[in-house]
């Protein structure tokens, strides 16, 4: 069966309610808004998704996020493959609430780090967290600015150039005219060869 | 995820079919309709069901349609609909049967429509049409005279689309403007609405519409006929430049606010910097 690439939150659940049997091939491959949850005992937000469904949070550096979001929720859920580590980066960003702005963006990263056997990890005494040493390579991979200069650019200007090809402010150029023209001289034509004969 | 302990009845997944269909976006009605088809797995059910759906979405897109041997083409409009499955055109004052699901029409038969409205509507049409041919690459108009809660009302239609299913996008933009002609004074009012869907490698939609009411004097046919072109052309206009503006400060204002281009200092991250300050920041406090 087809994945219907036109549903959203809501009618993700209709399609669900419809073929009970396509719910986990549906969640897991169709990206649902994030949804933003508390934990009381911290006192922050996290973001939820379908890789922390029944696993624990950690929680990320704060400072990409600042920089590029000025605000947001994000959270990040690691864990262990055989040879080496998987994880979720998940941002949230709702706009500043201002009457006529309404919006939000949701980024969802999934990167898999392998590690070769052998290969020497870093030795930082007192040092627990490991994982540091590969936030370079993984801050390096820029997909959310190519994304978002994608949108920009791609997006939002084709779909401005298809309205403009639908209607035009300036009169049309008389080629319409002349098309109209042809259709009638080609109908006088074909009267003609029928007298003819 | 909740768990559905009783499954839906006939009635309640036909009708989630049918909002499914309803809501197609120009252009993709069939590939939703095949969708939702295999989905409910009933085609009776869909049939039967639905089939207001397939109407109810013609009538709301303004769907246009050619009578045999016609070079020209009339839209399919609540205003058009005789019941029945049968609609008329009032250009070529004929009635004729609708086929919803292959966007066919046959059996035309003479209709005369409301006689007293006939030259107002002459008129009108006469000058939109010409309006629509300067404007509308593809543009169709249909315009009626008909009496609405015992006003003598005309009620002009268009529609223009480009579908590019190869290129994954369709669009598609319709307007409606109706007047009464009772009075020396009257209101004309006027609904747009442009929806495009572009979804190469992704998935966007722009879902846009807009409320005009301006005042007119009705003096004569002609007179009237094109103060009301002018009104529409103005009117038009005026939207569109506001939609191409709209684009501009959503990428300098709205898009920034949810993620700017380059970080607030205007340079990007140092990664290697933020690290050896996260571990200098740790080694402090070990």
């Amino acid at each position: 069966v087809r994945v219907i690439v036109r549903v959203c939150a809501c009618d993700c659940v209709r399609v669900i309610v419809c073929v009970p049997s396509l719910c986990e091939d549906l969640l897991s491959s169709v990206d649902q808004p994030l949804k933003i949850a508390r934990d009381k005992v911290v006192g922050k937000d996290y973001l939820l998704c379908d890789y922390n469904r029944d696993g624990d949070s950690y929680r990320c550096s704060t400072e990409y996020r600042d920089l590029y979001f000025e605000g947001g929720v994000s959270s990040v859920y690691l864990w262990d493959l055989d040879h080496g580590f998987a994880g979720v980066i998940l941002i949230k960003k709702a706009g500043d609430g201002s009457k006529k702005i309404k919006g939000c963006w949701d980024s969802i990263h999934v990167v898999e780090v392998q590690v070769r056997a052998g290969a020497p990890l870093p030795v930082q005494t007192g040092i627990n967290n490991v994982n540091c040493f590969y936030l370079p390579n993984l801050g390096n991979m820029d997909m959310e600015n190519k994304i978002r200069s994608t949108l920009n650019e791609i997006y939002f200007g084709k779909t401005k150039d298809i309205v403009n090809g639908l209607r035009s402010i300036e009169s049309l150029p008389d080629n319409q005219k002349y098309r109209q023209l042809q259709r009638e001289l080609s109908q006088v034509l074909t009267q003609r060869q029928i007298y003819i004969d | 995820m909740t768990d559905f302990e009783e499954p839906l009845s006939d009635e309640e997944k036909v009708r989630i079919a049918a909002n499914f269909v309803t809501h197609a976006p120009p252009g993709e009605f069939n590939e939703v309709f095949n969708d939702v088809r295999l989905l409910l797995n009933n085609d009776n059910l869909l049939r039967e069901g639905a089939a207001h759906a397939f109407a109810q979405y013609n009538m709301d897109q303004f769907t246009p349609v050619k009578l045999d041997g016609s070079e020209e083409s009339v839209l399919i409009t609540e205003h058009g609909d005789l019941g029945q499955g049968r609609f008329f055109d009032p250009r070529k004052r004929v009635s004729f049967r609708f086929d919803h699901l292959r966007k066919e029409a046959s059996d035309p038969q003479p209709y005369e429509g409301e006689t007293a409205l006939r030259s107002w509507r002459d008129a009108c049409d006469e000058a939109l049409s010409a309006y629509v041919k300067e404007h509308y690459p593809t543009g169709v108009c249909t315009v009626y005279g008909k009496t609405v809660d015992g006003q003598q009302t005309i009620i002009a239609c268009i529609e223009g689309h480009q579908f590019q299913p190869k290129n994954f996008w369709n669009g598609r933009c319709r307007s409606e403007w109706k007047f009464t002609i009772s009075q020396s004074s009257a209101q004309v009012v006027g609904v747009l609405k442009i929806q495009v869907h572009y979804y190469e490698d992704g998935n966007v939609q722009l879902v846009s519409h807009k409320e005009v009411e301006e005042s007119i004097v009705v003096t004569n046919e002609t007179q009237t006929a094109k103060e009301f072109v002018k009104i529409i052309e103005n009117a038009e206009n005026d939207y569109q430049t506001a939609i191409s503006e709209n684009y501009q400060t959503m990428s300098d204002t709205t898009f920034k606010a949810l993620r700017r281009q380059l970080p607030v200092t205007r340079t990007k991250i140092d990664w290697n910097k933020i690290l050896s300050y996260k571990i200098g920041k740790e080694m402090q406090n070990a």
